[in-house]
């Protein structure tokens, strides 16, 4: 019975034809119901692993060409980047590439920007008065934030946002405002979120985080006192960083991978990362939703994005040096 | 009620092997045990082939001060948390099974349940409650005054989890042992105190010794308490250079060597510490501690306190939090998909090992050959890699077979993993059956089946039943090589607990923790505990 009914079910779908092997670094929460919808609305069928996106990206290197992914959701610019530079991915139809800004994709085109993520310094609203907030980012490594400003040195987020201040003030400089803050006393978390969390208890009085996590926060205990500060006038601590996705070059189907991706840059899907994830949408018109600043006035990484994963071991050793990452 | 584990090897304890009847017969034995082992070599030999490819590039990351510092603080984080934990362990093994104290039952299975806490979890919750401005001060008013950082933080949360790997095997040996030089050296007037320092503790040398060897070889693969406290460990080292292939395969390697040593070291100094044989006692032995029954009881209090109820509160306050605050977003169909994911894998998983390892623990019990030792230190070893290593290790091997991506690489992965885990309580197991008794029933006609079957397996059991449970919690809490190997589709809890936890999303995080705890607590009762009592008494 059981026998007869899996048979069944595999009959069914290679009627339809379609079946698409998703290797997501978005987790289920992130991008489930999106999912659901587009196998609903074209009957092709879905096969999602979820994984952190750097492990995935691993994963996909090792298996080689018998990978059975299709296409690859990443978190970070660094994982795409990384299966980039191993001539993993192939090139995205220009219809595809047309729909976001250029400065959202690779230059080789072969991923594209899918949602993103500001760079913020989430503050304590009870310990901080706003007058005190820091015009720019590098501010952070003057006596008055001395130990009062909480880092992630080994997050994602946090190496492709150094990379991207190593492109456009230097190594030398981006070494100057690690050591600073090292020096400074930064406290160091494993990530956004127990920044957020000791933001909000007051355990420091700033932390550089992406935007959404104190969104969803404020959702989980709306009492809680943390707020995010956008840096002003396009400084570089308020990049924005984009999530992505990609075709593999072991896809089976290589125009059912076009269709996917370009449905993650529908109105549905945009719309959904904006109101249900609180991220930035990257379609032109799809606004982001409560207080947050429009995205034209959002600076983002000056060089190609991809360059964002080859450089990201050189970014690593500089955290490490700079005496950050260490206990 | 003794809980039992095992104490490393206990081939010394034995006569010499008897000559068989075949040396045929022995070498299929040989042979049989060695094709057991050679799935834990499969992740060192992927790294040295790795290696192999680079090798001048590998040694300038040996080399540099970018290995040196995680190796010297990794080397601190295992020395400290294994000393603490055979302290605790041990004390609380003799208090507990020897002390006289109240509610002796509850304390014995209290002891041993910080172990199915995930240091993940565990890390969590401690940040949680005692940074500046955490659960125990907006409870007590009072600023903690210790930083929830660093060495001391890690040392601190691995201790508290893995204090058990020492607690089970000491325990079990305690309850295990005669306890008549105890009872004389009391008569003749030592105190307690001395009593343990002089009598109890040198007779349980080998059950500390096998136990440090496990906590060793925890903490040096733990990522999730290391992660969480800030502390720059080579496994912590080997996930955040994920990118630069080179260096994560440098320090796997250097994780790899560092373990094999370490079981090298127990397994030398235990080869010259006598023990005398275990036996089964019919009656409980207890020790009148006078006055020092309260401290003894409130330092086993203590324990208890800081090592499990305490990340039960934390967890306890975030799901209260999240009713308060109505924030639960689970799916429909709830925790039940990953609650039966997770339980039928481990127990399968705890089974196969079980019966790969017993093989080995027979070749190096009964027939301590050489090639018996090299294989017990693979699979021992195997427990030190970070589950990434060995996950991607086997992608390399299955990627282009029929089982890749089914549960059949999934298990493998698990008990090449935590096999070492079961290798010890077999050894154990196997040691517990007199030979004179299977060649007895060997004499009398037997067949091999029936010997098996009717006196070898039932006296076996409770070690096997220790070394499955051991299997068992560890694959419950595993995360990495779930997420890359476990078929698409296959829900876990541990795996809810990551997705939940990468969001800010805390009642889930707790919800699925708790469930996770309570489930690997009632399977360790059922399987481990509970079947102990039967035995041993």
């Amino acid at each position: 019975m059981v026998a007869a009914t899996v048979a069944l079910t595999v009959t069914a779908c290679s009627d339809d034809g379609q079946r698409l092997t998703i290797y997501s670094g978005r987790t289920e929460d992130l991008i489930g119901p999106l999912l659901e919808q587009y196998a609903e609305d074209t009957g092709t069928g879905i096969d999602v692993r979820y994984g952190d996106s750097a492990d995935l990206a691993l994963l996909i290197d090792q298996e080689g060409g018998r990978s059975p992914a299709d296409v690859f959701v990443s978190q970070s610019p660094g994982a795409l980047g990384y299966l980039a530079g191993g001539g993993r991915l192939q090139p995205l139809p220009e219809d595809v590439l047309g729909l976001v800004p250029e400065r959202f994709e690779s230059d080789a085109g072969d991923w594209v920007g899918l949602s993103g993520r500001v760079r913020v310094l989430v503050y304590n609203t009870e310990l901080v008065d706003e007058s005190d907030l820091p015009a720019s980012v590098f501010d952070l490594t003057d006596p008055q934030f001395a130990d009062e400003v909480g880092v992630a040195p080994t997050n994602g987020s946090f190496q492709d946002f150094v990379t991207a201040m190593r492109e456009q003030v230097g190594d030398d400089k981006t070494s100057a405002w690690l050591s600073g803050l090292a020096d400074g006393g930064a406290r160091t978390y494993p990530n956004n979120v127990s920044i957020v969390e000791a933001v909000g208890r007051g355990e420091i009085r700033y932390g550089l985080v992406n935007h959404y996590y104190n969104e969803r926060a404020k959702q989980e205990d709306p009492s809680v006192p943390s707020e995010n500060y956008f840096f002003p006038d396009r400084d570089l601590g308020g990049l924005i960083l984009v999530t992505g996705a990609g075709i593999l070059d072991t896809a089976d189907d290589d125009a059912t991978a076009a269709d996917f991706v370009e449905y993650l840059l529908s109105d549905t899907a945009q719309h959904y990362f904006a109101e249900e994830t609180f991220e930035y949408p990257l379609v032109d018109g799809i606004d982001p939703v409560g207080g947050q600043p429009p995205l034209e006035s959002i600076p983002s990484p000056e060089e190609n994005l991809s360059r964002l994963g080859a450089e990201l071991a050189t970014t690593r050793e500089m955290v490490d040096a700079s005496g950050l990452a260490a206990g | 009620m003794p809980v039992a584990s095992p104490p490393a090897d206990v081939a010394r304890d034995l006569p010499p092997a008897p000559v068989r009847r075949g040396a045929l017969k022995a070498r299929w034995v040989v042979l049989g045990g060695l094709a057991c082992a050679v799935p834990f070599a499969v992740p060192f030999a992927d790294l040295v082939v790795d290696a192999l490819r680079e090798p001048a590039a590998i040694l300038d990351v040996l080399a540099s001060s970018r290995t040196a510092e995680p190796l010297w603080r990794t080397v601190q984080l295992a020395v400290i948390v294994t000393c603490a934990s055979v302290v605790v362990g041990t004390g609380m093994a003799w208090l507990t099974v020897r002390g006289d104290l109240p509610a002796r039952r509850f304390w014995q299975v209290a002891a041993v349940l910080p172990l199915v806490i995930p240091s993940y979890v565990g890390a969590h919750a401690f940040v949680s409650a005692f940074a500046p401005g955490g659960l125990v001060a907006e409870l007590f008013g009072v600023e903690p005054v210790t930083d929830v950082r660093g060495l001391p933080a890690a040392a601190w949360v691995l201790t508290t989890l893995s204090y058990p790997y020492v607690y089970l095997p000491v325990a079990a040996r305690l309850s295990g042992l005669s306890p008549s030089l105890e009872e004389s050296a009391r008569l003749l007037g030592r105190r307690p105190l001395a009593v343990f320092f002089t009598v109890a503790l040198p007779q349980c040398a080998l059950a500390i010794g096998a136990g440090a060897l496990l906590v060793a070889l925890y903490t040096i693969s733990d990522f999730g308490a290391v992660q969480f406290v800030g502390y720059d460990t080579l496994t912590r080292q080997i996930y955040g250079a994920r990118f630069d292939r080179t260096a994560a395969v440098a320090f796997s390697l250097l994780l790899a060597v560092l373990a094999i040593a370490l079981t090298l070291v127990e397994r030398g100094v235990a080869r010259r510490v006598p023990q005398a044989p275990a036996m089964t006692l019919r009656r409980a032995v207890t020790v009148p501690l006078g006055r020092w029954r309260a401290p003894a009881l409130a330092a086993v209090a203590f324990v208890v306190l800081a090592s499990l109820v305490a990340p039960l509160v934390v967890l306890g306050w975030w799901v209260w939090q999240g009713l308060v605050n109505d924030t639960p977003r689970f799916p429909d169909d709830g925790l039940i998909p990953p609650l039966l994911g997770s339980t039928w894998v481990s127990i399968a998983a705890a089974l196969i090992a079980v019966a790969v390892v017993l093989p080995i623990a027979r070749l190096t019990v009964r027939h301590r050959s050489r090639a018996g030792g090299v294989a017990s230190t693979f699979v021992v070893s195997g427990f030190a890699l970070p589950g990434i290593v060995i996950a991607l290790s086997l992608v390399n091997l299955f990627v282009a077979t029929p089982l890749y991506q089914t549960y059949v690489v999934l298990l493998a992965a698990y008990v090449i993993h935590f096999g070492g885990q079961a290798l010890r309580a077999s050894q154990v197991a196997v040691a517990a059956v007199p030979e004179r008794m299977e060649e007895a029933a060997r004499l009398l006609g037997a067949s091999r089946w029936r010997r098996l079957r009717t006196v070898e397996v039932p006296m076996m059991l409770p070690g096997l039943a220790a070394g499955a449970g051991l299997v068992l919690l560890n694959t419950m809490k595993e995360l990495p090589a779930t997420l890359l190997l476990a078929p698409i589709g296959h829900e876990s809890l541990s795996g809810r607990i990551w997705q939940t936890a990468e969001q800010v999303y805390r009642y889930d995080v707790a919800t699925t923790s708790l469930v996770l705890i309570a489930c690997s607590a009632v399977l360790t009762w059922w399987l481990v505990i509970r079947r102990m009592e039967h035995v041993v008494r």
